[in-house]
């Protein structure tokens, strides 16, 4: 499991519907706070990239130090965002896969309204499961 | 980059000298560095001075043990090989100085022999050069060579520069230049080998030789222009520059990573420069990178931690300034391929903002290191101070201490104590603050002109951070705004909480309250619910002073408001300065597009849609607020634009309510006005409406704490945006109102409507109207309470049915006859209102304009509206009265409307039917078969100069009682010359009267003249009235025309093998789909198949003719027995002819 991971969803009007911080790091505050940075700022890079490609993962575009941002992105251009360090790109391909089809249910929910923040501690449960089963 | 020394930024560029006839340097030097590659020259005008070319170093005792070597590499060492050793030395003598007297040639061997001994030791070639006036001038063969053997020297290493001939000086120059790149090529390449075959034999001592000899190689091999050999060298002394960190033990621990650094450095930038030179910006940034990486967390400790970073920073802006310089651009075959596996490179990468502001980034971390590092310092060092006379050794990343003993100067190696103060004092020496920012600045105008806004606003953050720790608020606080903007709108609420961190404080230190209380509550408002996150310095760095986002941060910064707001000291004593400029109270202004709005919402909704002026009315003001704690508020204020409906809510448990100036307002009491979090607070008030027209909420203020005033502008329940901020899947939906339907569509303003007219229009009907007649209705306006002033009339006659139009289509585009026609309006009153009447009286078919005279309280004035039909119909006739109170203007302006309706039945009054009583018949006839004709049929054949009866019905069909004046039957053209009509019995008295359903019947007798087959007869006039019983003094005279029937004719002809009886040619009436049998009977004359008499049957109208097909009227007529009385009947049907 890596050290460092930050993973955020960002819905296609580019609001985070959800963050979770699943590196094996013992949890600080402000770094959170730097990883959010980071990402944000990567939206740039997806912003122009996400055109240019028909695949949905998109590894490492971008880097700050030896952190690097993954993105995926699904059909309706929801971003699924990780900043990594970990090399494993099979792994984060394979997180990005079933975090979406969770993504998806999440989305069938009739009562879930698209764009909207997703507090689900089932879902947060999974997504870092499958955290610490990839990464 | 500009900080490095020139000969380690330039490629190195090999070095000859030249000695002796200074007059010929410039034209000589001038023609080697044009070379390419170009030489650098070393000209000394006389042989004196060839001295300095001597090894300037003390003779190493060759006998003494190798010692260890001070330093890795020595500063001077580049410059050395670029300035003061050559690779060649070319000695210039004069033709005639060697070979005219003796004495000169004595001279010229000595100075030969000196210039020799001077490259004594050294690789320097040595290159002998005569120079003569003229190529004439031929030189003895034996100076030459005398000469040659002096100098021991190849013959090709002599030459012979003409001086006078143009041609041939530059011949002989460019041989020279020739002879210098050959010997230049092979000194560099001799000492390139010495120093490599070291390496390969691994010949030294030490670790620090084995870099400084990689390094050494790899410039040898820069100046022979041998790039892949250069990378190789310095790309090896790299590698064991790496693994030296942890080994060596040469010097204190925090010098030796200095050094390392320092010469890695080197290394690293020699690195670069040759592979973006070469154009292979690939692999240099994949280069950089691993050079980054391996010194990454070589920080060493924690105190020199800002030596680390500032050289670390500095990794990132020399290779920034590389890529700029040598104008790098992505591989076109890289670009379309970022992102995918293969390829490890970022787009941002090929960029030098991206560089720029990493530097930037590790530069700030160097000034944190740096605080940290001088709080410690200051408690540990103040007692030995800063060391003195400091200053770098010969060795590149050393420093030592200048010790001086009376006259003699020493140099004193430094302990890690005394370095790190003296690095730290030099440290806190600079500003930072301004390079970071610049260096924030290039790459946020960079990554704008790229289009990247959020990289761009990233940079701007960091600008607007080093402003805030440089202490420049306002500068700050107009970047960090710019910033915010972005995270809001993207909702990005960790980055913006951070944001509005920066900015309170910034407002906190420029005493600006309100932005402080605006930025503070839209902080608390923040959805943020991590944990309970510690406090701690370093946090609270790393975070802003905003703190971590917490749930209790953002309780404690709304406590902090309202204790700004109560001017109320707080424990830490912070909020003292806003007392000069708080003002009495704080307004804050709300609109749809405000980020405050999550602070308060003011949803207002009318409970109905339209309300009568002055009549009570219920309104909704519910307000909203995300603010975690609750929020008391001492007053609501809601303003509407009619400002006569503006109330006040007050808050019961405020003790004395101030009373307001505003008379208009009307003061409520509430039991308790507290908002809680993300729960609606819903008020319900009735008010009285105002003025006609529209009435709209504009805004509610609400006052917190007195001295703050809240505006939020009112927004309907119906067009409320949702907070995209505050949208979570779970989150339930809370509505404005608890009625459901007015929370989806209630509205802020309502239509008050226009007061009750208070005029009667009476719309009088007379039963239903008679197709024909002119129907007078009569409309009374009677004024019970307003004066009527421009009245006028609007009359409009529609279809019943619906459709509108009085005509079909169909008749619109044939005539312009209407079914139903608006002939006038006739006023009852005087004659001079009706010229008044008339100038704006307008008439059309089905509609009309009147204009009504002034009427004062109590009056009335009525007039007739006439209105003919022309056929049945159902009317609704819609009159509208409209009037204005008064003839100012702007009473004129509001006009009051009256609405009656009314609908007509049209009937046909009289319905005519008629029949004809024809004289006994007098041809011969077999009784047995004449059938009596039914006395409602129509068809018949008159009589020839004989008098027929002709009986006319006329039945009431209405429910009044009509009058007929006369009936006639007006006989036409054809009628009058065919047959002579007579009435047997008119109408006496002048009219009769015919009651509801009751007949009138006329008698006439008919005498037709001639014999026709088909005429008409004329047209029946009725001349009828309503009975007067009714009051009208207009006889209405209808004249009804109706057609007679037609005739059909048959005949039939004669044949031979039959008699028969009955009418040869006759005639008949037939109704459509109707038979009609015609009999006669038959008597055979002979037997066998025979032919029936012929029939033929006309249509009289069309003269058609139908005459059946011999098949059909042929007979088979058996032989008779002896009885004679065989009958055959035939029945011919006859087919309808219509």
């Amino acid at each position: 499991m890596a050290s460092t991971a930050c993973f955020v969803i960002v819905s296609k009007n580019d609001i985070p519907i959800y963050e979770a911080e699943v590196g094996s790091a013992p949890k600080k505050e402000d770094l959170a706070h730097q990883h959010q940075f980071i990402l944000h700022a990567a939206l740039d890079v997806v912003q122009d990239l996400a055109w240019t490609t028909n695949a949905m993962f998109l590894r490492s575009v971008d880097r700050f130090s030896d952190l690097v941002v993954s993105v995926y992105v699904t059909a309706v251009h929801t971003r699924f965002m990780l900043l990594h360090d970990s090399r494993s790109d099979d792994g984060i391909k394979s997180f990005f896969q079933e975090v979406h089809e969770l993504y998806i249910k999440i989305f069938l929910n009739p009562l879930y309204l698209p764009g909207s923040r997703i507090t689900s501690s089932h879902f947060d449960t999974k997504v870092r499961a499958l955290a610490r089963k990839y990464l | 980059m500009e900080d490095y020394p020139e000969e380690l930024r330039m490629t190195p560029v090999s070095l000859v000298s030249i000695v002796g006839c200074p007059e010929l340097h410039p034209s000589i030097s001038a023609a080697l560095s044009s070379q390419q590659p170009p030489m650098n020259t070393l000209a000394l005008p006389d042989f004196s001075k060839a001295s300095i070319l001597a090894r300037s170093g003390k003779a190493r005792d060759p006998l003494a043990p190798p010692q260890a070597p001070a330093g890795i590499l020595k500063k001077d060492w580049l410059l050395k090989h670029r300035t003061r050793v050559p690779a060649a030395v070319a000695a210039l003598f004069r033709a005639d100085q060697v070979s005219g007297d003796p004495a000169q040639w004595l001279q010229a061997c000595s100075d030969l022999e000196n210039l020799k001994s001077a490259i004594q030791g050294k690789n320097t070639k040595l290159v002998v050069v005569l120079v003569q006036a003229q190529a004439s001038d031929e030189l003895s063969e034996d100076v030459t060579v005398a000469l040659r053997k002096r100098a021991e020297i190849d013959s090709r290493h002599m030459i012979v520069l003409v001086e006078q001939d143009e041609t041939e000086w530059s011949r002989s120059l460019s041989k020279l230049k020739n002879v210098f790149a050959e010997l230049c090529s092979a000194f560099y390449k001799e000492e390139g080998r010495r120093i490599k075959a070291r390496i390969e034999k691994r010949n030294f001592s030490s670790v620090e030789l084995s870099i400084r000899y990689c390094f050494k190689v790899a410039v040898y091999a820069e100046f022979r222009r041998d790039w892949p050999e250069a990378l190789k060298f310095y790309e090896e002394g790299v590698r064991v520059l790496r693994e030296m960190i942890g080994t060596s033990t040469r010097l204190p621990p925090t010098q030796r990573l200095v050094e390392i650094k320092a010469v890695a450095e080197q290394f690293h930038f020699k690195i670069s420069t040759l592979l973006l030179h070469a154009g292979k910006v690939v692999e240099a940034i994949l280069w950089f990178r691993k050079h980054i990486r391996s010194y990454e967390r070589v920080v060493g400790t924690p105190e020199v931690a800002f030596l680390h970073w500032e050289w670390f920073s500095r990794q990132f802006l020399v290779f920034g300034e590389l890529i700029e310089t040598t104008a790098a651009t992505v591989p076109d075959t890289l670009s379309p391929r970022f992102g995918t596996a293969d390829n490890a490179l970022t787009e941002w990468e090929f960029q030098p903002a991206y560089y720029y502001q990493l530097a930037a980034t590790y530069l700030r971390e160097k000034r944190y290191a740096i605080e940290c590092s001088s709080s410690v310092a200051n408690l540990t060092t103040e007692a030995s101070g800063i060391p003195e006379s400091v200053m770098p050794s010969v060795y590149v990343g050393q420093y030592v201490r200048l010790f001086e003993q009376g006259d003699t100067v020493s140099v004193l190696p430094l302990s890690d104590t005394e370095y790190t103060s003296y690095a730290l004092s030099e440290a806190e020496r600079f500003q930072d603050s301004y390079e970071i920012i610049a260096l924030f600045r290039k790459a946020y105008e960079s990554f704008q002109s790229l289009g990247a806004t959020r990289m761009a606003s990233a940079c701007s953050r960091g600008m607007a951070i080093e402003y805030y720790a440089a202490g420049d608020f306002s500068n700050a606080k107009q970047l960090f705004d710019g910033v915010a903007g972005l995270y809001r709108q993207e909702g990005w609420t960790t980055l913006l909480w951070e944001n509005l961190g920066y900015l309170r404080e910034c407002s906190r230190k420029l005493n600006f309250p309100k932005d402080f209380i605006s930025y503070s509550l839209e902080m608390a408002a923040l959805p943020l619910f991590s944990g309970s996150g510690e406090e701690n310095r370093e946090n609270k760095i790393k975070s802003g002073p905003g703190g971590s986002p917490t749930i209790s941060r953002r309780e404690n910064i709304q406590q902090e408001v309202i204790n700004v707001l109560k001017r109320k000291q707080a424990p830490d004593g912070t909020n003292d300065e806003f007392d000069n400029a708080m003002e009495e109270t704080t307004h804050l202004d709300i609109d749809q597009i405000s980020p405050l709005r999550m602070v308060l919402t003011a949803s207002v909704a009318f409970h109905d849609q339209s309300v009568k002026p002055g009549s009570p009315l219920l309104i909704s003001v519910s307000l909203l607020s995300h603010l975690p704690s609750p929020v008391v508020v001492d007053q609501l204020e809601v303003q509407f634009n009619q400002s006569d409906c503006n109330f006040v809510v007050h808050s019961a448990q405020e003790d004395s309510p101030p009373l307001d100036s505003n008379l208009h307002d009307q003061v409520v009491q509430a039991t308790s006005l507290t908002l809680f979090t993300n729960k609606w607070m819903r008020l319900t008030r009735e008010i009285k409406s105002g003025q006609s027209g529209k009435l709209e909420c504009l805004s509610v203020k609400a006052t917190i704490n007195k001295h703050l005033v809240i505006c939020c502008h009112a927004e309907s329940p119906a067009s409320m945006e949702d907070f995209p901020l505050w949208k979570f899947e779970d989150h339930v939906e809370t509505l404005p109102t608890k009625d459901n339907v007015l929370a989806f569509s209630g509205q802020k303003l309502i239509q008050v409507e226009e007061p009750d007219a208070q005029v009667d229009l009476v719309l009088n009907s007379a039963g239903s109207a008679l197709v024909g007649e002119i129907f007078i209705v009569p409309a009374t306006i009677l004024s019970k309470g307003h004066a009527v002033h421009s009245g006028e009339l609007k009359i409009n006659l529609v279809d019943a049915k619906g459709g509108g139009l009085l005509m079909s289509p169909r008749e619109a585009e044939e005539s312009e006859s209407h079914d139903v026609e608006l002939l006038g309006v006739s006023t009852v009153d005087g004659k001079e209102l009706k010229e008044e009447v008339d100038s704006i009286r307008k008439i059309q078919y089905s509609f009309g304009v009147v204009s009504v005279p002034t009427l004062s309280e109590g009056d009335s004035w009525s007039c007739k509206l006439e209105i003919k039909w022309h056929r049945a119909k159902s009317v609704m006739l819609y009159v509208s009265l409209g009037y204005s109170l008064g003839s100012t203007e702007e009473e004129a302006l509001l006009r009051l409307n009256v609405h009656r309706s009314l609908q007509i039945e049209g009937q046909i009054p009289l319905l005519v039917t008629h029949q004809l009583l024809r004289p006994f018949r007098r041809e011969p006839l077999l009784l047995s078969e004449i059938r009596s004709l039914g006395g409602d049929d129509k068809k018949c054949s008159l009589a020839m100069n004989e008098s027929n009866m002709f009986i006319v019905n006329a039945r009431n069909c209405t429910e009044v009682p009509l009058r007929l004046h006369s009936m006639t039957i007006e006989p036409d053209d054809d009628g009058k010359q065919l047959c002579s009509v007579q009435q047997v019995s008119g109408i006496s008295n002048g009219h009769a009267v015919i009651a509801p359903s009751e007949e009138y019947k006329g008698i006439f007798s008919v005498n037709p003249r001639a014999s026709s087959s088909n005429f008409h007869l004329g047209d029946i006039c009725l001349n009828w009235s309503r009975d007067s019983s009714l009051g009208e003094d207009q006889e209405t005279h209808v004249i009804m025309k109706q057609r007679l029937p037609e005739e059909i004719k048959y005949s039939l002809v004669d044949s031979q093998n039959f008699v028969f009886s009955g009418a040869h040619n006759h005639a008949a009436f037939i109704l459509p789909k109707s038979e009609h049998i015609v009999s006669h009977k038959l008597v055979p004359l002979g037997s066998g198949s025979q032919q029936l008499p012929r029939i033929t049957i006309t249509s009289v109208r069309y003269s058609a003719a139908l005459t059946p097909s011999t098949s059909a009227a042929t007979v088979f007529v058996y032989p008779s027995e002896p009885k004679f009385n065989l009958e055959t009947s035939c029945s011919t049907s006859d087919e309808c002819v219509s």
